[in-house]
């Protein structure tokens, strides 16, 4: 018997156990629209497609249903058990879709299509978005751009030259909680002060390599055509160099991507340690501990970004910005968002900042005037930050995308500044193998 | 439903049956991202943000189990109740309709606080079970926290899967096979099960077991015997024929409900 725990879930394997105690809606109260008849799209009603439908995939979806004025009218993967699933969750929800497994062949049958969202393999989405770009839509594609420095360049290069939009998925960029956060906290009242240190971290626990029911294997050939060595690699791809940029990539591109964006630069240096020390059948890192020189106006400030896949170390994803004055901690689970105050740090108090909206107070219990309880001494009182925001992670995202093309907002993750994210990310995995420090300069991190 | 959750497979190669219970466990993952009252985001946490009136867009998981909760808070009389601590906070239970046609859900009144912990933890081991069934593993035991058990085929070479009705080791036991049991008692969590028909505490004081097919149904089922008298209980089991209950009493275990009990192990 086998015996693995996973997480708090358990997974016990038996093959003798003898007496073992042993979708889319997108026009949702529109009843004609869900019976596959297409209606001809405008700005009002945007028909997108959807290009793999994976983990990601799935999750895109998910927030897609959410969001008005948009019809999801094509559906692409190449594996069929993954396309006859989201045709069949599709239709579940009233939304018959037509299914591709070449998304060539989309593009030349959907001749009503505003824009494509492609959420496939790393390696696949340069030449995917290439490819849309120049057809005439616009495009959202998955972090990372590309798994390499060139496919992401020339994904810039054709966003420009066809004057398509194209958004990458750090959809941080669009959460309320981060804008309001950066915006109103860190750049109008300076809540860190002077930006020493950052520090960010995704860690996960140990897991099994992705599976397949042996029922519905890929042919050897269709996965030849798809640039698959064979299955284990289709379904595990992110473990492999030429298809995906390993954990730094998978993960660490998310907190990276933060560190620019909010310390308003990129590094001009990074050095990292990492390997594949426990695993055995894969080819990128599975751990990695990066440290990046940021060249801020006061001083350099260090950031410091772990990715572990080997230990989620009680879980959590989050980056925190630290400074002179206190510290943010941010993430995409509000459980973890956080903010520190140092004692010195007396320009701006927790009740101006309180009274303008910025923080609030947590909740403790009310208090009877009339009656006091003599104990230990009180803690301090508590503040948090006040957005609530109770929409999946990535329909802000979306909507972003979604009203750029309508004309009423602007891209908030462009392919180009994305770009500049993307470049640090993949030079961290350069320093890795080079097990030396790398200097990064302003000119070569665009595109 | 934070709780533990065990997949066990049975009549397959190791590895393959390790995949197999990998995917089970991310179903559960997303399910749970659906579903959970503890996760900021789930649809059962928006849920509560509705006004009288106001309408929401289900995920598919949500809705099916919101529905099969609807139908088991009707079948048992509002013995079962998805907004079970409703009467805690307001002067009566909350009001809802599903939307089957936009997926969704319409706030009639109160405030939408459901807990699915009641219920959740089996439609979890229904669904995957669907999904093992699909990677041709159909010999496996599914186990939720301990107190919801979703059986497929037997393993090789035996009647069924030995589950007993109480503590480890418990002398009455049964090998279940297509059969899922749910057990509710307060010897572990003490009094935390209340009757949505009037907020307080549950009458019965000693464990009660359901039998049924699916898992959502024994999980929902079992609860709701906590707080059905024995006659309340022959009324709602004489409805349903492919369902049993075992209640604990002092001296013994009764069995009701017209279901012939599986062969004992």
């Amino acid at each position: 018997m086998v015996d693995k725990l996973l997480n708090r879930r358990e997974f016990i394997g038996t093959t003798a156990v003898a007496g073992a105690g042993l979708l889319l809606e997108a026009c949702k109260s529109d009843s004609d629209a869900q019976k596959a008849v297409v209606k001809k799209s405008s700005l009002n009603t945007l028909n997108v497609a959807l290009i793999g439908y994976g983990e990601e995939g799935k999750i895109l979806l998910e927030s897609l249903l959410n969001i008005e004025g948009v019809r999801l009218v094509a559906l692409c993967d190449i594996w069929d058990y993954h396309r006859n699933e989201g045709g069949r969750y599709l239709q579940k929800l009233g939304n018959e879709v037509r299914t591709y497994e070449n998304y060539e062949d989309l593009l030349a049958k959907e001749k009503d299509l505003q824009a494509v969202l492609i959420a496939t393999p790393d390696f696949w989405h340069a030449p995917m978005t290439n490819t849309c770009l120049k057809a005439g839509l616009h495009v959202y594609c998955e972090k990372m751009m590309s798994n390499t420095i060139d496919g992401a360049r020339s994904m810039v290069k054709t966003m420009r030259e066809t004057g398509k939009l194209l958004q990458i998925g750090h959809q941080r960029r669009s959460n309320p909680r981060y804008l309001f956060t950066l915006n109103r906290l860190l750049h109008e009242a300076k809540f860190c002060g002077r930006l020493t240190a950052v520090q960010g971290q995704w860690n996960r626990a140990v897991k099994e390599d992705f599976g397949w029911p042996k029922k519905f294997e890929m042919p050897a050939n269709m996965l030849t055509k798809y640039g698959y060595k064979d299955m284990h690699q289709f379904r595990n791809w992110r473990w492999y160099k030429g298809l995906g940029g390993g954990p730094l990539s998978d993960l660490g591109a998310h907190q990276i991507d933060i560190f620019n964006w909010w310390m308003g630069t990129t590094p001009k240096s990074v050095m990292a340690s990492g390997g594949l020390d426990y695993f055995k059948n894969h080819d990128w890192y599975d751990n990695a501990m990066v440290i990046y020189e940021y060249p801020m106006a006061e001083g350099v400030a260090r950031a410091f970004y772990q990715v572990q896949t080997t230990t989620s170390a009680g879980g959590g994803y989050f980056e925190m910005f630290m400074g002179d004055d206190g510290t943010i901690k941010m993430s995409e689970d509000p459980s973890l968002c956080a903010i520190y105050r140092e004692a010195r740090a007396d320009a701006v108090s927790w009740d101006d900042l309180t009274q303008k909206g910025y923080v609030r107070a947590k909740p403790t219990s009310a208090e009877d005037a009339a009656k006091v309880d003599v104990r230990e001494t009180a803690q301090l009182a508590e503040y948090e930050i006040p957005v609530f925001f109770n929409k999946p992670p990535h329909q802000p995202h979306l909507e972003n995308f979604f009203n750029t093309i309508r004309g009423t907002a602007k891209l908030n993750c462009p392919g180009d500044e994305a770009f500049t994210s993307e470049y640090v990310i993949h030079r961290a995995n350069d320093a890795v193998a080079a097990q030396t420090r790398l200097v990064i300069t302003t000119d070569e991190v665009r595109a | 439903m934070a709780t533990h959750f065990q997949v066990r497979i049975a009549n397959e190669e190791g590895s393959y049956a390790a995949q197999a219970a990998q995917a089970a466990l991310d179903l559960l993952d997303t399910l749970e991202s659906h579903l959970s009252r503890f996760r900021v985001n789930s649809d059962i946490s928006k849920l509560a943000q509705l006004a009288p009136g106001d309408t929401m867009r289900l995920s598919e998981p949500a809705f099916a189990c919101l529905e099969i909760a609807k139908k088991m808070e009707q079948i048992t009389r509002g013995a079962f109740s998805a907004t079970p601590a409703a009467l805690q906070a307001q002067v009566s239970l909350p009001k809802w309709d599903l939307l089957r046609e936009e997926l969704s859900i319409r706030c009639e009144s109160g405030k939408l606080q459901f807990d699915l912990g009641a219920i959740g933890k089996g439609f979890a081991l229904d669904r995957m079970a669907e999904l093992l069934h699909e990677w041709d593993c159909p010999s496996f035991l599914l186990v939720a926290g301990g107190s919801s058990i979703l059986a497929g085929d037997p393993p090789r070479e035996t009647p069924g899967w030995s589950c007993g009705l109480g503590d480890d080791n418990a002398p009455q036991r049964f090998f279940l096979t297509h059969t899922s049991l749910s057990g509710s008692g307060l010897a572990v969590k003490g009094q935390h099960i209340l009757d949505p028909r009037t907020g307080g505490p549950a009458l019965r004081q000693n464990r009660a077991w359901a039998l049924a097919d699916a898992g959502a149904e024994s999980d929902a089922l079992s609860t709701a015997c906590m707080v059905l008298s024995e006659p309340e209980l022959e009324g709602v089991l004489a409805q349903e024929s492919s369902w049993l209950v075992f209640l604990e009493t002092e001296e013994k275990i009764l069995t009701v409900g017209n279901r012939i009990a599986p062969p004992s192990a």
